[in-house]
């Protein structure tokens, strides 16, 4: 069964073998001055296969994208409870961009099993402005101001604590 | 505002008027770095050294892990048992939740005009599969059964039942396929494959483990009599309460039928193939013998 399959796909191997070989002495024996001339199947079928383009759209569809699609305009509420940002960004002295993939740029990051603190990323303009608002929101929210820590070169506030499903829900609202 | 009335504009005045930051005017946070203790070197680090006292702790020579004094050890004592016989055999199946299939239809990653098979979902970075670590595919999970509102051809390997159930209910057609391993790294990675120049192969059957789950019909088997999952739809409709939707006078009917051979991996192309990325084009064999070993498939 194994040898069979072998010698079927050498009979397409050595076909396609024979006609490149083919394709190659007839444009040698073609004098200097003529054109490249692309040798196509003189009769379909004589080297054991054929050439076709139809279907080539099916390989087309199978090519993965190279760029991340723009998600598409929904009117009303996403089922899975996607929100896109605002139109025009809130009126705020700073800015929060969304990520590569569209989404806020909050995370819960964990160190040594117990250290939780959650990374507020991507934020432009007056960062001690927005430090001020995420403390006042979290001392609303659980009753002590949480430490954070402010990277200007970043643009990063890092607070303790988890409170990403919080502050994302705080900043979609605002509308960032 | 003037610049240096903003928080970078004080910083950066702060910094203008400073000496140049070097290795001589940095210092870490009091407090951020504590001294290591130098082993032998006098008071708390000397005398025995953390050693203990005497004995194999100081001399160390202390037995190997597990040894219990010379009583007949925990891990000799219990005896084995198959429980995780060639555990690293099994076939492993990442899962895919229905949630997560919402949101990246939402996001528009993956189109719901199209069949939805593995390589759209490898595509859209919606899942990650590693054949050489035992994936055989993905399996739908049912968390997200209620957000789900999609229309979808979709193509798994495994889905639970409710998952089925709530594919269907939004009028969407759900397949389970199988994929042996050669096959799904062609799958998933299509276009180094048809870089290389091979003809695509044929998929294998499912092995004897396999074969019932695949020929059932209450898992939407794609070996399964088609009757009995029209019945199998019919009777999951009743169990969970609802009605399904008809189907056969959709816009897009054809494209929720339209199914893989059991033997074709890619839809459109059939085994044998050759593709030719750079010119475009595809070789079809045309010998006989060539034609019966894979099956003499239309393009499908």
């Amino acid at each position: 069964m194994a040898a069979s399959i072998r010698s079927m796909s050498l009979t397409v191997c050595r076909a396609a073998r024979v006609a490149y070989r083919a394709s190659y002495s007839v444009t040698r024996s073609l004098s200097t001055g003529a054109c490249l001339r692309t040798e196509s199947n003189p009769a379909e079928g004589s080297w054991g296969f054929i050439e076709s383009t139809e279907e080539f759209r099916f390989v087309e569809r199978l090519i993965p994208p190279s760029r991340i699609p723009t998600p598409p305009k929904h009117d009303g509420p996403v089922p899975s409870g996607w929100i896109p940002a605002s139109v025009t960004p809130p009126s705020l002295p700073y800015m929060i961009r969304r990520s590569r993939m569209h989404n806020v740029p909050v995370y819960s990051d964990i160190k040594h099993g117990n250290q939780h603190s959650t990374l507020l990323r991507k934020v432009e303009g007056d960062i001690w402005a927005l430090n001020k608002d995420v403390k006042e929101f979290l001392l609303g929210l659980t009753g002590k101001e949480p430490p954070t820590q402010v990277n200007e070169v970043t643009g990063t506030i890092r607070i303790k604590g988890q409170f990403d499903k919080e502050l994302k829900d705080w900043l979609l609202k605002k509308g960032f | 505002m003037s610049l240096t009335k903003t928080t970078a504009g004080k910083t950066i005045d702060i910094v203008k008027n400073l000496p140049r930051i070097t290795l001589a005017n940095l210092r870490p946070n009091p407090g951020a770095k504590k001294d290591e203790k130098h082993r032998g070197r006098g008071m708390h680090g000397g005398n025995k050294s953390g050693r203990g006292h005497k004995g194999e702790r100081q001399r160390g020579n202390r037995p190997r892990l597990g040894f219990e004094g010379g009583q007949t050890p925990f891990y000799l004592i219990v005896p084995k048992y198959g429980y995780n016989a060639n555990h690293s055999r099994r076939p492993q199946y990442p899962p895919l939740s229905l949630r997560r299939l919402q949101y990246l239809i939402d996001l528009g990653r993956v189109d719901p005009m199209q069949p939805i098979d593995l390589t759209q979902l490898v595509n859209c970075r919606g899942v990650a599969i590693q054949p050489l670590k035992r994936d055989y595919g993905i399996q739908l999970i049912d968390e997200g059964a209620d957000i789900f509102s999609a229309k979808v051809n979709l193509e798994v390997q495994v889905a639970s039942e409710k998952a089925i159930a709530a594919v269907e209910r939004n009028g969407g057609v759900i397949t389970t396929s199988y994929y042996d391993p050669r096959s799904l790294q062609i799958l998933i990675k299509p276009v180094p494959f048809l870089m290389s120049g091979d003809p695509i192969p044929k998929r294998l059957l499912p092995g004897e483990d396999l074969l019932p789950y695949y020929t059932d019909a209450s898992n939407r088997g794609y070996l399964a009599d088609p009757d009995k999952v029209q019945a199998a739809r019919l009777g999951l409709a009743k169990k969970y309460g609802y009605t399904i939707p008809d189907i056969t006078r959709e816009i897009f009917f054809e494209m929720l039928v339209q199914r893989k051979d059991p033997r074709q991996i890619f839809f459109g192309l059939s085994p044998g193939w050759v593709v030719n990325m750079a010119d475009k084009k595809i070789l079809k064999p045309t010998d006989d013998k060539v034609l019966q070993y894979y099956g003499n498939m239309k393009s499908l």
